[in-house]
């Protein structure tokens, strides 16, 4: 599992630069345009320990964001489960917000709030949120029947019951959705960094992009995907520990 | 027991209404059977009565409110759970001798640390209707609940529940006409939505392990059924 997301990446990425150097080649660009292989390596040799850092910096604001976002996602995911006035009013108001792009109001909030830990940490939770909420809305408000039956018609059922049979029944599904939000939350609190922080990886880039250093951005993008790979990748294994150790009682 | 008056029920989409004023009664406790090809509406009928459905016109009283639970084959035990310790868990105080009786009868010893995923099709349904059997009911509607059991075991289950729950009232639903003809008291034939009167009422043999078994009755129950469907 883990190695298979570590594979996938390296492919990705090898095709990805493997198709900026064919470009470079074909249109005989200039290293100012598409570094070489060579300037690419020396970046990476000299840029490494401190993009690590920042990378590391992004990461742990992403998994408190998403951690956040799944708390909240579980929290209200249950309470909307229901088809009552309130389930309904959850799941229509969810639909309704995520259709509104997260990154857009991004700027308010750095005027509100600053440049710091919090806003970065706010719009990471905000970006994963909304997709795991409708995915936990999705699997919870979908009665397991043949083994809800029973306890319904005995009078046993709870809502921690209902809550645990339908997780149980979905658990691959609901791994798969927190490891897909992992990326969405990198991806929100570097969007963040992006715009105004003044930290994390995010603002390095930014100041790469500033310099039109292609190198730095590549090496950038390399530390991001093998930690992000790792992390889904970790995320899976613990899902499937979790099943087999819930199977096995 | 069970009365259900001019019951009209079309499902959502249909051209058709699936029951259109059928009347059926059973007017006593016992074995008795809800037999008909596929699709005539014997599960519809069951969910009626057991509340599972409830958008359609018409009467359906159980006397005294009686508690009626309906089970059907296709029920699972959630699977983070043993069925041993599933049962423990459900099984009302002071049932505790009577479903070891069960698990004994049902052949079902050897599974109790075994997962419901683990067993076959006919293991998971035995161990279902057992879970039903032990909690309060005074109807209980199995909808092929026996299905792929073999046939020594069903015969050996349903003797067991007729002499255990005398006072209790069953509907059996099976496509086994021997079966049915051979078990039950009173076998409620549905002769589909087009035919009328959609339903008759066909006595079966009501056989029970202490008494001989009159096999020239058995035949004729058997036919008067094949006739009326």
């Amino acid at each position: 599992m883990l190695h298979r997301r570590v594979f996938q990446f390296f492919i990705v990425y090898l095709l990805g630069i493997g198709l900026l150097f064919g470009i470079k080649l074909a249109l005989n660009l200039s290293d100012y345009v598409i570094p070489g292989p060579i300037g690419v390596w020396h970046t990476g040799q000299a840029e490494f320990s401190r993009y690590m850092s920042d990378v590391l910096d992004t990461f742990a604001v992403a998994v408190v964001g998403q951690v956040l976002s799944i708390l909240m996602a579980l929290g209200v995911g249950v309470a909307g489960r229901r088809a009552t006035w309130f389930g309904s009013f959850i799941k229509v108001a969810a639909y309704n917000v995520q259709a509104y792009p997260i990154v857009a109001i991004a700027p308010i909030l750095f005027i509100l709030l600053g440049d710091g830990f919090l806003t970065r940490l706010f719009i990471a939770a905000m970006i994963c949120y909304f997709p795991l909420l409708l995915s936990v809305i999705g699997i919870m408000s979908e009665p397991v029947v043949d083994i809800e039956h029973f306890y319904r018609v005995t009078g046993r059922m709870r809502w921690q019951l209902e809550v645990k049979i339908r997780a149980f029944e979905n658990l691959h599904k609901l791994t798969t959705v927190i490891s897909g939000s992992a990326t969405l939350a990198m991806a929100g609190t570097i969007v963040a960094e992006f715009i105004a922080a003044n930290a994390g990886i995010g603002y390095s880039i930014r100041i790469a992009l500033y310099q039109s250093d292609l190198s730095k951005i590549l090496v950038a993008l390399f530390i991001i995907g093998i930690t992000l790979s790792l992390y889904q990748g970790i995320l899976e294994l613990l899902g499937a520990v979790l099943k087999k150790a819930w199977a096995a009682g | 027991m069970i009365s259900c008056h001019d019951i009209t029920f079309r499902y959502p989409g249909a051209e058709a209404p699936l029951f259109d004023g059928l009347d059926v009664t059973i007017d006593k406790p016992g074995f008795h059977a809800l037999f008909g090809p596929s699709g005539v509406g014997k599960t519809t009928l069951a969910k009626i009565i057991s509340g599972d459905i409830d958008n359609f016109s018409g009467q359906v009283e159980a006397i005294g409110g009686m508690r009626c639970l309906y089970t059907y084959n296709r029920e699972r035990l959630p699977g983070w759970s043993s069925v041993g310790r599933h049962l423990e868990k459900t099984t009302p105080p002071g049932r505790q001798p009577l479903r070891d009786e069960f698990i004994h009868h049902f052949g079902l010893t050897q599974l109790m640390g075994m997962r419901y995923s683990q067993l076959s099709m006919g293991q998971c349904n035995r161990v279902n209707l057992l879970r039903y059997l032990l909690q309060d009911f005074s109807i209980l509607i199995m909808d092929e609940s026996l299905a792929n059991v073999d046939e020594p075991t069903r015969q050996a289950i349903l003797y067991k529940i007729k002499s255990i729950f005398p006072e209790a009232g069953f509907l059996y639903i099976s496509h086994n006409v021997v079966e049915v003809a051979r078990f039950c008291d009173q076998i409620v034939v549905f002769r589909g939505a087009h035919q009328s009167p959609q339903t008759c009422r066909i006595s079966g043999q009501d056989h029970r392990e202490d008494r001989p078994l009159d096999k020239t009755a058995l035949e004729r129950s058997m036919l008067e059924i094949m006739n009326a469907a």
